[in-house]
């Protein structure tokens, strides 16, 4: 999305958070509303391949994220808010500054302990522990997600979308549970995603139809979250003029299961999905050809110190469940057996100098190149199959 | 309570007993706010944002100190038996998203109890269990 195209009622919302001052407004008994934000510089080097820019035997600067964030309490019942993001990421996100999201909540029933509500407009989509926040740095557990369950290639489409959502939350004895269920019309235009589901690039358009959205969370006493994501949407390609591809349909639908257990300082989580795609009816070019893939994550992070923490986590991602090593589409395809997994080994190491000021430092040692960006990447016989990669970050909030 | 939650709390205490920065915290209101005392659990609902309404219905508004203030760690910690860096974590997570608005962060206990004192609803926390004019001092129970 770039800001061109933001409609009228966008821009006034966008121009509100820019005018507003980061403190929360005096009328204390009045309205209320909330400014925050962050800016965040990466740095990132590579071997063999790259990821973000010119990262391949040297260091790439093309890694930067800023973002305002507003809230206003309209009324006891209604809160808006939005965020404006800048992000650059190489070759894959080059968009600049563009509205994250912009939405209204309003919670209809409210007791003491339990709401209910409804969330509508350009709206977050809820999908495991990460994705509402994931280009906010400080609430990552690293400088990167684990790419095999929040594929930074395919964001746009886990973004935000408009639509509605109603949403509830309860705590009780038995711990805290909160659900989201709704429908939003995804965001498949764009060209990472074209190349996670048509190959690559294509000079057609591809854009979503419909998706449902669901996902329970459930916060036991014991410290532990268990949670449950839930998510399938369509989208229908127009092809160009001179299109190798026919107006086809594509299917994507993910289950996406989550445990955590903090213990004193320790945290360990796990995330487990099956994403499936199923493009249909691009004729021969693109042969109908249904695959679930695996994602799958371990992650320990531990408060050594009340500002120091440490990262490790071994990640693994299949895009065929049922070609684990690529060799079926190695030899139905000619293409590198490579690109059709990822097993990462990541280390990272976070330093909060100041309540502000974050510093990062992140290590990963990747066999396969199934998430590897593709426009960063877009020649699939130069990719090689093992790679390093090394990342520092510098991210600052107000 | 299990054996896992069991153990953080004794973790915690012991961390508490060495550290020199440990305070008794006392829980301020604003006067308008019903009730002589509050229960760990309700502190805890409250300050991890799921429980949004006093028992009146009236919104909870909630002011913190900043996460380094020592004061604040006590609070987190002894309080709420929660590290300060966790509870940064949930108010990220539920604010960036939109789903519910971070507490408000004042930067002294002056602040803090001046805003606290001129809030309908507000909770706050100071160093000490001292009676103030215009305060209400609840009892953690």
């Amino acid at each position: 999305m770039t800001a061109s195209r933001l409609s009228g009622w966008n821009s006034l919302l966008l121009g509100g958070l820019l005018a507003a001052s980061p403190v929360w407004g005096d009328e204390l008994a009045g309205p209320r509303y909330h400014v925050q934000g962050f800016v965040a510089q990466g740095l990132i080097g590579t071997t063999n391949n790259r990821f973000f820019g010119d990262s391949r035997d040297g260091a790439s600067t093309a890694f930067t994220e800023a973002g305002l964030h507003g809230t206003w309490q309209a009324l006891d019942a209604v809160r808006l808010s939005g965020q404006v993001l800048y992000r650059h990421a190489g070759e894959s996100d080059r968009a600049g500054l563009r509205l994250d999201y912009a939405q209204a909540d309003w919670q209809f029933y409210q007791t003491e302990v339990s709401q209910l509500g409804l969330k509508f407009g350009k709206v977050k989509l809820p999908y495991g522990l990460y994705n509402e926040t994931r280009d906010v740095p400080f609430t990552r557990p690293g400088i990167l997600l684990p790419q095999s369950v929040y594929v930074d290639a395919s964001r746009d489409l886990l973004l935000a979308a408009p639509g509605v959502f109603l949403h509830g939350a309860s705590v009780q004895r038995y711990g805290a549970v909160d659900f989201m269920l709704g429908w939003v019309r995804p965001n498949f235009n764009s060209e990472s995603v074209e190349y996670v589901f048509l190959g690559r690039a294509r000079p057609g358009k591809l854009e979503g139809t419909g998706a449902v959205g669901a996902r329970l969370r459930w916060d036991l006493p014991t410290e532990t979250t268990l949670m449950l994501t839930y998510a399938d949407a369509t989208a229908e390609y127009t092809p160009a003029s001179a299109d190798s591809l026919a107006a086809g349909k594509v299917n994507f639908r993910n289950v996406l299961a989550t445990v955590q257990q903090r213990l004193d300082t320790l945290t360990l989580t796990a995330e487990y999905g099956e994403p499936r795609g199923n493009p249909t009816g691009f004729g021969a070019a693109l042969p109908d050809n249904a695959r679930t893939a695996q994602a799958f994550y371990l992650q320990g992070e531990w408060r050594f110190r009340p500002a120091w923490e440490l990262m490790l986590r071994h990640e693994l991602f299949y895009r065929d469940k049922n070609d684990k090593n690529g060799m079926q589409f190695q030899a139905a395809s000619g293409l590198p057996a490579h690109t059709m997994f990822a097993r990462d080994l990541a280390l990272g190491l976070r330093w909060d100098t100041t309540p502000n000021l974050m510093l990062r430092a992140e290590f990963h040692h990747v066999d396969g190149t199934a998430w590897l960006p593709g426009p960063d990447n877009p020649v699939f016989l130069s990719r090689e199959q093992r790679w390093n990669m090394w990342l520092l970050q510098a991210a600052y909030r107000f | 309570m299990t054996h896992a939650h069991f153990l953080s709390r004794r973790l915690l205490f012991l961390t508490l007993l060495l550290s020199p920065l440990a305070a008794s915290a006392g829980i301020i209101v604003n006067p308008d706010v019903q009730g002589r005392s509050i229960s760990v659990a309700t502190l805890r609902n409250i300050y991890t944002l799921r429980q949004t309404l006093w028992p009146n219905h009236q919104p909870i508004v909630i002011f913190v100190l900043p996460d380094d203030n020592p004061v604040h760690v006590a609070f987190a910690k002894e309080k709420l038996g929660l590290y300060p860096y966790r509870l940064r974590q949930t108010w990220d997570r539920m604010s960036f998203s939109g789903m519910a608005s971070a507490p408000i962060q004042v930067k002294d206990e002056n602040e803090m109890r001046e805003r606290v004192r001129a809030t309908p609803g507000a909770i706050g926390y100071t160093s000490k269990d001292t009676v103030y004019d215009g305060i209400k001092t609840l009892r953690l129970e």
